[in-house]
């Protein structure tokens, strides 16, 4: 198991976010969180990448755990230098990209695996620049991310989470800062990192490619998982009202 | 006193004017951006100290704080006044002062910078550290460089408050030149030379603000 998370419970202030949510994910386990806005799924994915801390529950990557509920019932984490082990498991595709304007294309992917992983310089670029090849961006080695379109900006923050070589990937919404054109360049690069077995978890609203790419879609609404399983009973025969009104909702 | 003669003596008032200011940028800069960390300090205590120590260098005159520093050890233990310890305490008070200012500026450039640029570093595994250092402070530097602009080129014509404590800086010179030979030109060539000064430093900081405008 790549990840586990177990009885995740998270509120601000008053307003439970996540009651009580288990996920797993296995390696090799493409899986899409879908629901409405304010159903908890991006918190969820920004509890499995710490940087919202649970308030109880247990997170464990590569079945070690990195948080847990001790026994007063309050969340405890591994100490900062554990926990950045564990990031190096995962990466994380944001909505609004984040790539670091300051930096080049190349120092964008170099960076982090030079500085946080301590891996050779050398070795470091020469995958940084085949990832570029297979993002379609191999000319663009020296631009600055604000010369780059939205959908190359996106593909540039895929491969600088790839250059981490994680163990899984989580993609928050990857297209929603996109227009209709620029989407399909960002998928097609998704589909074939699924195709290659990369273990991912997209937050998406794209219906279709959640279809076309998962092995397994979860339906969230108002912080518990409302129905999951293969894409093609979710998205084409929901078992639950609640998913069906959704997915109403949404063809129109 | 030929007018030659005036123009020499103002510009060895210049290059008294100069040494505040070149001193007081050399100090005020690095110490502002401490005393900004203190005052984003996640420890309150720390936080309120550096919030009490800003709004005192802010709300009070510039000159009043030259003769604090000037005269409080000899107030408070009895020390001798030396010509030097003059000089020192105008180099104090004008970083001390300027520091306060930089750092609320920096605060601004820092809390400027959209929250995603520390998230993702803190998921790239980033330390705390290297955050600041990599993504953060060269981010806030091309922020902060058209407001830090505007410090510098006050700080130019501040320097006229070292006066207080009786340091021959420009303006001093141009008031006593003024008053012995009953003349108001030499006040006007002063505004010239500190209007000159300006320019040439509004063409450095423009210069810097291009030379970080490859990326937006």
């Amino acid at each position: 198991m790549i990840l586990e998370m177990n009885n995740i419970k998270k509120s601000f202030g008053e307003l439970d976010v996540l009651k009580d949510i288990s996920l797993y994910v296995d390696k090799g386990e493409v899986v899409s969180i879908i629901g409405p806005s304010g159903s908890g799924k991006s918190t969820l994915l920004r509890c499995a990448t710490f940087l919202e801390t649970i308030d109880s529950g247990e997170i464990k990557y590569m079945d070690r755990a990195a948080a847990w509920t001790d026994e007063s019932g309050a969340a405890a984490y591994l100490p900062p230098a554990e926990l950045r082990k564990v990031k190096s498991c995962y990466g994380l595709v944001f909505q609004q990209f984040n790539l670091f304007p300051h930096y080049s294309v190349m120092k964008n992917l170099v960076d982090a695996p030079v500085s946080v992983q301590r891996r050779d310089r050398g070795e470091a670029a020469e995958e940084a620049k085949a990832l570029l090849i297979k993002m379609g961006l191999a000319d663009k080695a020296d631009a600055y991310p604000c010369q780059l379109s939205g959908g190359q900006q996106q593909r540039v923050a895929i491969a600088r989470a790839l250059a981490m070589n994680p163990e899984i990937l989580f993609f928050d919404e990857p297209t929603s800062a996109l227009d209709p054109e620029l989407t399909g360049e960002v998928l097609k690069v998704i589909r074939q990192l699924a195709d290659e077995n990369m273990t991912m978890v997209i937050v998406t609203h794209e219906m279709a490619f959640a279809r076309a790419v998962s092995d397994r879609v979860i339906f969230m609404d108002g912080g518990v998982i409302v129905e999951q399983g293969d894409p093609e009973s979710v998205l084409g025969d929901p078992a639950e009202d609640r998913t069906k009104q959704f997915l109403r909702n949404y063809q129109r | 006193m030929t007018f030659w003669t005036i123009c020499a003596q103002l510009l060895q008032g210049l290059g008294s004017s100069l040494m505040i200011f070149v001193l007081t940028l050399l100090f005020s800069l690095p110490l502002g951006l401490l005393v900004c960390l203190g005052r984003m300090s996640k420890a309150a205590p720390l936080r309120g100290v550096m919030r009490f120590f800003i709004s005192i260098l802010r709300g009070t005159p510039l000159m009043l704080q030259l003769l604090v520093v000037c005269y409080a050890p000899y107030y408070v233990f009895g020390c001798r006044l030396t010509t030097d310890w003059r000089f020192m305490a105008i180099i104090i008070g004008f970083v001390v002062n300027y520091a306060a200012y930089f750092a609320e500026i920096f605060r601004a450039g820092i809390e400027s910078i959209p929250a995603g640029q520390r998230e993702a570093a803190e998921v790239l595994g980033y330390t705390r550290n290297q955050t600041f250092r990599k993504i953060i402070l060269p981010q806030m530097v091309k922020r902060v460089v058209p407001p830090v602009t505007n410090e510098v080129i006050t700080l130019v014509k501040d320097t006229s408050l070292a006066f207080v404590l009786a340091y021959s800086e420009m303006f001093t010179v141009a008031k006593q030149i003024a008053a012995a030979q009953t003349n108001v030109a030499p006040l006007f060539v002063a505004g010239l030379f500190y209007f000159i000064f300006n320019g040439v430093v509004a063409w450095g900081m423009e210069r810097i603000e291009k030379g970080l405008a490859y990326y937006s």
